[in-house]
């Protein structure tokens, strides 16, 4: 009798121990990735939308090794946002310290939109800890912070384009206007935020001045504007050739009606991130061939034969959810960004952020955007070879409805041609 | 380039007008200030993208059943949410403030974001005004717009309804004693209001893609046009209309176009410290505050 009870309470016990939450809790601990971003937008949107999916492939997969143990990983999501208009930055600030105080994430994915909110974000980012691998945000000035004091910010990356290299990619661009067309006289117009003043400005300082182009104009628009009338007026009476947009607010799709309608005789070519994905035909009534539109990452609603994981990426997405990709900034970079972090966590065997650091920094890999390596400022190096660097890709709408792959040349497809209607200068 | 900016402040204004009469309408009835109309605005456009192009409705039809499912969305919450709170103003403000919110914060929580959410044109052309382009689209906002200034004046001139609304306006207890209920008048001057935002929402938004973030600048620009123009007054309106309009066009072209957007807040700030009752504003109280 005695021994019967000794037997019944150690099976009780023993009971009472295996289902108790901390002992479940141990066995299926997730890795949370938390994604504070402005999900109100579409590049949030589908940048979350991405996450998911690649978190879905990889727990499908078998989650993540951690040590000896696999994890699955778990996304935690927050709107911050940052990227409405009149919203304050400590408003976003909140939403990114909540999330990191109530869901504890191993890292964070996306990040702000905006640059001002990155740059105060980094502070609450090397207060706790949380590695942070940014996809929208495009400012230099996060990587001289990171250079200036390595030990202090070194919790950051940024896995997508910056507003240098985007110059880049806009100065090649033009470049080729310019020799192919001979067209010299630009109007630019772009909106009022930290990304699109640098670009605009970098565009101005870098090359048109010292290229010999006239910039016949430059103006700026808060988010939210949607009357675009008096610069194309501008643009019409002052003779530019080349528009130089440079926007990712949704309103700027009023921009290119109104170059249409307004029958303004120059070439769009720049950033409006309307135009990025395959729905801008539908939306602008077919009317927006000749326009051409640099999609900051491969990846992000573009892709190229030439690296064949671009289209992969792509066909997934469209079978998940139904619909094709739009976003022509940021869910490229975030799908890397997610087996990055896989990759990192699997090499360090910890989650310890400092180790994670360490190995997402050590990062060489290949994916939808090409090569993926950072630099000492924390920066994914871009350029004009997937195979050597990630890629950013400029195509153009032509009139039957097709995006062409134009630059860089390693994965065009076509050169820049000219719509109807415009005659070359030379 | 002097009369395409004159051209296109004339087209301002007049959106300008088309977004406010319907706020400025409902406030003049009932004192209501309906903070839910860019919320209307927005709830018009979605219904009539979702008639067009989920259930392949035809265009006018999908339009026209969106003015009526707004204006009854606006009924409603007059009779099932202000009634409770009529007469107190700040209540009032919450209220209809919270509502528009949650439609907005709903429709972006669902999804609706992205280039595809968009109302095509209905003509496709473009016309010269002297050496201006100007779209069809943009020349059928002025159009309907003058038709439905003048329609509106013609009802609450012509017909019972309309001097109903205007003696509740004039004088709320005095039109009681005539039979007037004042609730259902309130209600069908909010679920007017809504309806002018819808009619609005569908000759606006084909000028460009369907945004939620553009509920929150039509309330503002609603606000500071009725404000400026003396709220409850729709001649009121259509100047102070003209002169924000105006104000924003000139800015754009000769000094710069990031200060277009505070044009309008700087009207509202001078015209508050000048005049609080507006230009054509009757609520003494406020002017006897200076």
């Amino acid at each position: 009798m005695k021994k019967c009870i000794c037997f019944l309470s150690v099976v009780l016990v023993f009971a009472f121990v295996l289902t108790s939450p901390f002992m479940t809790a141990y066995a299926a601990d997730p890795i949370v990735i938390g994604v504070p971003t402005s999900t109100g937008f579409v590049e949030g949107k589908e940048g979350l939308a991405v996450v998911e999916m690649a978190v879905a492939d990889i727990n499908a997969a078998g989650g993540v090794k951690v040590g000896s143990e696999n994890r699955m990983f778990k996304v935690e999501s927050i709107d911050i946002r940052d990227a409405a208009p009149g919203v304050p930055v400590p408003e976003a600030l909140m939403g990114i310290e909540k999330l990191i105080l109530e869901k504890k994430p191993a890292a964070l994915l996306i990040g702000p939109f905006r640059s001002e909110a990155l740059l105060a974000a980094m502070d609450i980012l090397t207060k706790y800890k949380v590695p942070l691998l940014g996809t929208i945000a495009m400012t230099p000035a996060s990587e001289g912070k990171i250079k200036k004091e390595p030990d202090k910010y070194k919790y950051v990356f940024r896995t997508c384009l910056n507003a240098v290299y985007l110059v880049k990619y806009l100065v090649g661009t033009m470049s080729f206007i310019n020799k192919e067309f001979g067209f010299n006289k630009v109007y630019i117009m772009h909106q009022d935020v930290a990304w699109a003043r640098a670009t605009a400005d970098g565009m101005v300082k870098r090359y048109f001045e010292k290229a010999g182009w006239t910039v016949v104009g430059q103006e700026s628009y808060p988010t939210g504007a949607s009357d675009f009338s008096s610069a194309l007026m501008k643009a019409r009476s002052s003779g530019a050739q080349v528009i130089l947009p440079i926007f990712d607010m949704p309103q700027s799709g009023t921009l290119v009606k109104q170059w249409k309608s307004m029958k303004v005789p120059a070439l769009l070519a720049g950033f409006i991130s309307p135009l990025a994905g395959p729905g801008a035909w539908k939306t602008f009534d077919k009317k927006i061939g000749g326009a051409v539109n640099c999609n900051f990452e491969l990846g992000s609603a573009i892709a190229s034969a030439k690296v064949p994981q671009s289209v992969e990426f792509l066909k997934a997405y469209e079978k998940k959810f139904g619909k094709p990709m739009e976003a022509g900034h940021g869910p490229g970079p975030t799908y890397e960004s997610v087996y990055i972090l896989k990759e990192a966590i699997e090499r360090a065997g910890t989650l310890d952020p400092d180790s994670l650091v360490a190995e997402i920094q050590k990062t060489d890999r290949t994916g939808v955007m090409g090569r993926i390596k950072f630099d000492d400022g924390h920066q994914a190096v871009f350029g004009m070879d997937p195979k050597e660097a990630a890629v950013a890709c400029v195509f153009q709408w032509n009139d039957k409805g097709e995006r062409v792959n134009v630059f860089p040349e390693a994965i065009a497809d076509a050169q820049i041609q000219l719509p109807a209607g415009l005659k070359a200068a030379k | 380039m002097l009369l395409g900016t004159i051209v296109y402040a004339i087209i301002n204004s007049v959106i300008l007008i088309l977004m406010s009469i319907g706020f400025n309408l409902t406030f003049g009835i009932s004192g209501i200030s309906n903070f839910a109309y860019g919320a209307f605005y927005i709830l018009a456009a979605f219904v009539t993208w979702m008639l067009l192009n989920l259930l392949g409705f035809p265009y006018v039809l999908s339009i026209l059943i969106s003015i009526v499912f707004t204006a009854v969305i606006g009924a409603l919450m007059y009779r099932f949410v202000l009634m409770r709170v009529r007469g107190q103003v700040l209540s009032e403000v919450i209220a209809t403030f919270g509502i528009g919110l949650a439609i907005l914060e709903f429709f972006r929580y669902l999804g609706f974001v992205g280039v595809e959410y968009a109302l095509p044109v209905f003509i496709d052309e473009s016309f010269m005004i002297g050496n201006v382009y100007v779209d069809m689209q943009r020349i059928l906002i002025v159009l309907s717009s003058i038709v439905l200034v003048i329609l509106l004046w013609l009802f609450v001139h012509y017909t019972s309804l309309g001097l109903a609304f205007r003696g509740i306006a004039q004088d709320e207890r005095t039109a009681l004693t005539f039979g007037m209920d004042s609730d259902r008048i309130a209600t069908l001057s909010v679920s007017l209001g809504a309806g002018l935002a819808a009619i609005a929402a569908t000759v606006i938004i084909p000028l460009g893609t369907i945004s939620v973030s553009q509920g929150y600048d039509v309330l503002i620009n609603a606000l500071a046009v009725s404000i400026i123009g003396g709220l409850g007054s729709t001649g009121g309106v259509i100047v102070a209309s003209l002169l924000v309009g105006f104000a924003q066009r000139f800015t754009d072209t000769y000094i710069g176009s990031h200060w277009t957007m505070i044009v309008s807040l700087l009207a509202l700030l001078i015209v508050l410290v000048i005049k609080p009752s507006g230009l054509y504003g009757k609520q003494k109280e406020l002017e006897e505050r200076i």
